[in-house]
């Protein structure tokens, strides 16, 4: 044991005034640093420290890693998903297509020799014809109804022209053009058929809000789930909660470490899912392929791009921020010393 | 300097602290005493902005700590220096981790952080036991680190509860003559304590509270 008796050392050199060409701030024993350089440097610790807690519990936080990951890589392989979708959608050449029912006294000859004629128009790309006994067939085949169809006495359908109208043409344009094919010598009955197009873009958009009510629950999910590890996080250092508040750490002193374990969680989880994504489209690469190969289309399947990977790293830590944010603001004004 | 005007601190149905007057003045050492409940505890926590008064004007260093907001009281804290009966020492790290958290909180740099903690651990005899964890430690060295986190930062106002309180008595004359002599350097000691024959040998003022107020030791306002 020391001397008890003695003036106190550590109070020695209080309020000595600075030498001739000492710099005070950087005289050792002057006292704290600048507010500026204090706050990096307790930024760079509260990093430090609680990545280096972070690693000394490597199963938990693996853990942390995995339920984050996964609640983020569900949304984020679906939004891929549908990216495709719709870039596959775009590359589709959706014509309006034009359905011209003949008389019915139309022979097959004279549809063809309208068909030539209509394809000489500018605005018409093409013009099929679809001939009364095919059609039937056809209509048999997809509706199960072939024997009462053989039944018939005689074929009920016209011959029919299937007329694709130029891609460039607008919408009065193509007004025009319905009018036009409506008062053909010959033509019956003009069906401008849309509702298909109309369909699939419905569907496209009840995909696309589907995906993003899944993943905004995943990440909602994601954010409660964070924000619980860190309330225990919280309980586990009570203790030292209290003695930092009762010895001059403010809020943002206490509150900083567990902002970056958020952070550091969250970007942790980020990676992780960038993995799960990559792994699971490569798992679904070649199916989709040869799908899509099906269809007679050469479409391969676009991954994760670097950006969107990056996207995907900068959400997880923006939520893990934001759920250590919530779960600070809520739990930590509770630690007050007692 | 402390300035206590008329400060009364009331909790739900009784008066912890009734119309309390007095100034304790820089540089100054003065104990704290009465039966407990008679608003000791009170009085160091209205000092330490842990309880606010519900009447009067508490002034610290000329300030009004009433104008002290939420956001400030850490900054306010680190002019204090703290000495708790129960240590409040964190087990989770070495003596010297825990002398050195005033020094992290206020910002101090490594260099200094290193000097200052072995000067604080020398002074109390427990420069040897830096790299201890202070679980192992007994109470009466516990005790010591706990001062020595007191002091590390140097500040103007020392304030202890019960320091003494499971100490033997010769360690309890070693530990107030530590106090003595960190006031002879011209830091205010507030001492709390209710072992009157320690105390009243040391002659300093002693400010007595009974059942809230103040009965001796009022001091000049």
């Amino acid at each position: 044991m020391g001397d008890w008796s003695v003036a106190v050392g550590i109070y020695e050199g209080r309020n000595v005034p600075a030498g001739p060409g000492m710099n005070n701030a950087r005289r050792v024993g002057v006292g704290p640093r600048h507010p500026i350089v204090r706050w990096v440097y307790h930024h760079r610790q509260a990093a430090a420290d609680s990545l280096h807690k972070l690693v000394f519990e490597p199963i938990s936080t693996l853990l942390t890693w995995m339920v984050l990951g996964i609640a983020l890589a569900l949304p984020a392989t679906l939004l891929v998903l549908l990216s495709n979708v719709l870039a596959l959608a775009d590359t589709i050449d959706v014509p309006a297509r034009f359905s011209l029912f003949l008389n019915e006294l139309t022979t097959l000859e004279q549809a063809s020799d309208i068909a030539r004629r209509m394809e000489q128009r500018v605005d018409i790309a093409q013009v099929s014809v679809l001939d009364r006994v095919t059609a039937l067939a056809d209509f048999g085949v997809q509706t199960g109804l072939e024997s009462l169809i053989e039944s018939l006495d005689a074929n009920p359908l016209p011959h029919t022209l299937l007329v694709e109208p130029a891609a460039h043409i607008n919408a009065s344009r193509m007004d025009e053009l319905a009018d036009a094919l409506t008062n053909t010598p010959g033509v019956a009955n003009v069906i401008f058929d849309t509702q298909w197009l109309a369909r699939f873009e419905t569907s496209l958009l009840l995909l696309q809000r589907l995906v993003i009510g899944l993943g905004l629950m995943m990440v909602i999910g994601a954010i409660l789930i964070l924000g619980n590890t860190l309330r225990l996080a919280i309980e586990a250092r009570r203790a030292e909660i209290v003695v930092i508040k009762l010895i001059g750490g403010g809020d943002a002193f206490v509150r900083r470490p567990f902002l970056y374990m958020g952070l550091w969680c969250g970007v942790g989880g980020g990676a992780l899912a960038i993995g799960l994504v990559i792994i699971f489209l490569s798992l679904l690469a070649s199916p989709a392929a040869t799908l899509l190969a099906l269809y007679n289309s050469d479409w391969q399947l676009q991954g994760l791009s670097f950006i969107a990977a990056l996207q995907l790293a900068l959400v997880g830590g923006s939520l893990g921020l934001l759920s250590a944010w919530q779960a600070t603001t809520i739990h930590l004004r509770r630690v007050e010393p007692k | 300097m402390i300035v206590f005007d008329r400060v009364g601190k009331r909790f739900d149905n009784h008066d912890a602290i009734r119309d309390i007057s007095l100034t304790i003045d820089s540089g100054e050492m003065v104990f704290l005493t009465g039966h407990s409940g008679a608003g000791k505890s009170t009085f160091l926590r209205l000092l330490m902005l842990l309880e606010r008064p519900t009447s009067g004007c508490l002034m610290v260093n000329h300030r009004d700590t009433s104008r002290v907001k939420r956001r400030a009281i850490g900054t306010y804290r680190r002019d204090f220096g703290i000495v708790f009966q129960d240590h409040q020492l964190l087990f989770d790290r070495t003596v010297f981790d825990n002398v050195a958290l005033p020094l992290h909180i206020a910002g101090f740099e490594m260099r200094d952080v290193n000097r200052r903690v072995r000067a604080a651990l020398d002074k109390v005899g427990l420069l040897q036991r830096e790299r201890a964890n202070p679980a192992v430690l007994s109470g009466g060295e516990q005790q010591r680190v706990g001062i020595a986190r007191a002091v590390v930062a140097r500040p103007k106002i020392l304030i202890a509860d019960e320091p003494t309180g499971n100490l033997d008595p010769q360690l309890s004359a070693e530990i107030m003559s530590l106090f003595e002599a960190f006031n002879q350097v011209g830091v205010m000691v507030v001492i709390a304590s209710h072992d009157l024959a320690l105390i009243s040998r040391l002659r300093h003022r002693i400010i007595t509270l009974n059942n809230g107020r103040l009965v001796g030791g009022g001091g000049h306002l």
